[in-house]
């Protein structure tokens, strides 16, 4: 039987820097940490981009210059959406400038109040609790743009 | 105001969150429908995902904060403590996804409508291919039929065009750059002298008279391309010529080379003898007015030499030399008196009774009076006198003295070979309406040199003092004063003898009637 090949001298060094992290791992910082604010961040930072992309679709819609009420339907849904995204954003930034004391609840969930003394902040963060008055006509609009553009769909189909 | 109560916040939240959840459905539905009946349309595909992800949002936000309003309100705020960044997860997810999905949408809509225009193109030259296909399938449905209906008429054509170059009364030929003839049609070889069953191969140099004229032909037809109503003679079979009128176009190749001609040509033999009738009549008018003149001066002249010399030959008696001397003067003054009368006859200036006559009569009186005199120099009198011979209008004295001068002229052409045959013919010409009178001998017929002068006053091939020369040239001016024609031919059958052709036009009452 031939005698094995001795390990190349270089090849011992190499092996150094990977035994050194993995013998001593205290201090690598390989994972960073997610604080408690990251989470509205992320999601302040999705109702813009949702915001960002509504727009895009609305202006691409104008652009394409697709034919039909169905299409107009579908352009307020985004206007709609739009200023649902910016209702929403604005209610969770100011949501946090309403401290605890501000709401009370006298007799229990349902008799919440929204105390004085009233800032701007306050009446526009208890405006911004109605966001559904955006949401609801927008969706219903998404709702009124599809059926249209089936009816038309149709309709050219049973010519 | 010291509260405002979140209430009416609580409650909009919780009616809108169920609506929502209704209506993304609803829409949903419908992207859905629409994807089903255009599956291949991309922007339903989009709106369906878009739908797929704003219900999953829907549901999510709307439980989610049903839920709270569920536990807040049940005094159970620790459960959703802790279900709360759950719901705000999932919420803050599928919005991403919404904007990432209308994000991504410009994509597919640029690829939709890059498809959509390959696929308008193709259906177009699909479209375009069809029709084809359907105008392909319907030419070769009616393909005979067009092939036939072709074929019929390329045959008309070619039929209308045969029949013209056969019927043609004019030749037509076409050769080629040897000039040889190459086709030529039946007038062609009729006029040429060949007969039908025959179809020589001719070349334009044994067909021209002139070799100088077929080199003017050549060069018109190399310089311009055609040559038009060029006058020139061909030879005939029997080496004789005539002379045509000829009209030629050159053919050439793809090169513009001379490969050919094609000719017609007409024969002008009738057109030249007209025109030389016609000069002959016009001189003989001309002879005619001089004549008249020159009689009508002498004739007063003459007038009184003879009476005077009638009055003084009572003076002397008629044995006495005076007597004898004034006989003659008076002898001669009437035959120049005569010679004056037939010059008048000649120029038409004597008075005349026309009426319906009949040729045959007239020329029986002629053969009656001539007969006699026929015979004793043997010769032979035959009549051919049509039975249906309808009138002319004339004067039967100037007819008669006409026929008479024929038949003498005749009898002196036979009188020298002791004997002959004269025959009279009568017919009629229904294609011109006229009578046509022929006196035909078998005489000596007369020499071509001469055949042009016969009707010229004085002319004549009689011995002096035997003829005036004034029988043919009067004949001639009491014909034509009659509307008629006189014509010679000579030699007629074989190669002596002559025929005189006199014709007369009908009567316009009796011509009517024929027309009728």
């Amino acid at each position: 039987m031939a005698p094995m090949n001795p390990l190349p001298k270089r090849f011992f060094p190499a092996l150094l820097l990977p035994g050194l992290f993995l013998l001593t791992p205290t201090s690598a910082w390989a994972l960073q940490s997610h604080g408690g604010s990251e989470g509205i961040f992320v999601h302040q930072l999705a109702h813009l981009f949702y915001a960002a992309a509504l727009a895009y679709l609305f202006w691409d819609i104008g652009r394409s210059a697709f034919p039909g009420r169905g299409w107009r339907y579908l352009q307020v849904f985004c206007v709609f959406m739009i200023l649902w995204n910016l209702v929403a954003f604005t209610g969770h930034w100011l949501g946090f400038y309403i401290a605890n004391t501000d709401i009370v609840r006298p007799s229990g969930y349902f008799s919440s109040q929204l105390v004085g003394p009233f800032s701007s902040i306050k009446i526009i963060y208890f405006c911004a609790t109605l966001d559904h008055l955006f949401s609801l006509p927008a969706i219903f609009f998404l709702f009124l743009s599809l059926r249209t553009l089936y009816h038309s769909v149709k309709k050219e189909d049973e010519k | 105001m010291n509260a405002l109560p979140l209430s009416l916040s609580i409650v909009t939240d919780m009616a809108g969150s169920l609506l929502i959840i209704v209506f993304s459905f609803l829409a949903l539905r419908y992207a859905w429908l629409l994807l089903r009946k255009q599956p291949e349309n991309f922007l339903w595909g989009f709106l369906l995902y878009f739908c797929m992800t704003l219900a999953s949002f829907a549901i999510s936000r709307a439980i989610g904060h049903l839920v709270k309003h569920i536990l807040l309100f049940s005094g159970k705020p620790e459960i959703w403590q802790i279900l709360s960044p759950i719901s705000g997860g999932i919420n803050t997810l599928l919005m991403t996804s919404l904007g990432a999905v209308t994000i991504y949408y410009h994509k597919g809509i640029e690829g939709y409508l890059a498809i959509n225009k390959k696929a308008r193109s193709l259906k177009d030259a699909n479209d375009q291919l069809g029709i084809a296909a359907a105008q392909l399938q319907e030419m070769n449905l009616h393909l005979e039929e067009k092939v036939a209906d072709r074929t019929m008429e390329l045959s008309a054509s070619e039929k209308k065009f045969r029949n013209f170059f056969n019927n043609s009364k004019d030749m037509v030929f076409f050769s080629n750059s040897a000039n040889h003839l190459l086709t030529m049609n039946n007038a062609g070889f009729k006029m040429l002298g060949y007969h039908d069953d025959e179809s020589p191969s001719l070349n334009l140099v044994d067909v021209f008279n002139n070799e100088d004229e077929l080199e003017t032909y050549h060069n018109a037809l190399k310089s311009q391309g055609f040559i038009e109503d060029m006058e020139i003679e061909f030879t005939k079979a029997d080496g004789t010529s005539f002379p045509v009128l000829l009209s030629a176009t050159a053919v050439s190749d793809e090169k513009n080379q001379l490969v050919g001609c094609e000719g017609i040509a007409k024969d002008l033999t009738r057109v030249k003898t007209m025109m030389e009738q016609l000069v002959a009549s016009e001189k003989m008018a001309s002879v005619g007015q001089m004549a008249a003149g020159v009689a009508h001066e002498i004739n007063t002249p003459l007038g009184i030499i003879l009476g005077y010399a009638q009055l003084m030959r009572d003076d002397f008696t008629q044995e006495s030399e005076e007597g004898q001397n004034l006989s003659i003067i008076e002898r001669q003054a009437k035959a120049c008196r005569k010679i004056v009368a037939d010059l008048l006859k000649f120029s038409r200036q004597s008075e005349s009774a026309r009426k319906d006559l009949s040729i045959n009569e007239v020329l029986t009186d002629v053969i009656a009076v001539t007969q006699h005199s026929l015979n004793m120099d043997h010769i032979n009198v035959h009549e051919d006198l049509a039975d249906d011979l309808p009138p002319v209008i004339g004067d039967t004295e100037r007819l008669r003295q006409v026929f008479i001068n024929l038949v003498n002229n005749a009898h002196h052409a036979m009188e020298q070979q002791g004997s002959g045959e004269l025959t009279i013919i009568t017919r009629y010409l229904p294609d011109t309406h006229q009578v046509v009178a022929t006196v035909q001998d078998t005489g000596h017929g007369i020499p071509e040199k001469i055949r042009k002068r016969i009707f010229d006053p004085f002319f004549t091939t009689k011995p002096v003092g035997k003829g005036t020369g004034l029988g043919l040239s009067v004949s001639y001016g009491i014909i034509q004063d009659h509307g008629g024609q006189i014509e010679v031919e000579s030699p007629v059958a074989g190669d002596k003898g002559t025929a005189f052709h006199v014709k007369f036009p009908i009567s316009l009452v009796e011509a009517a009637s024929v027309r009728e």
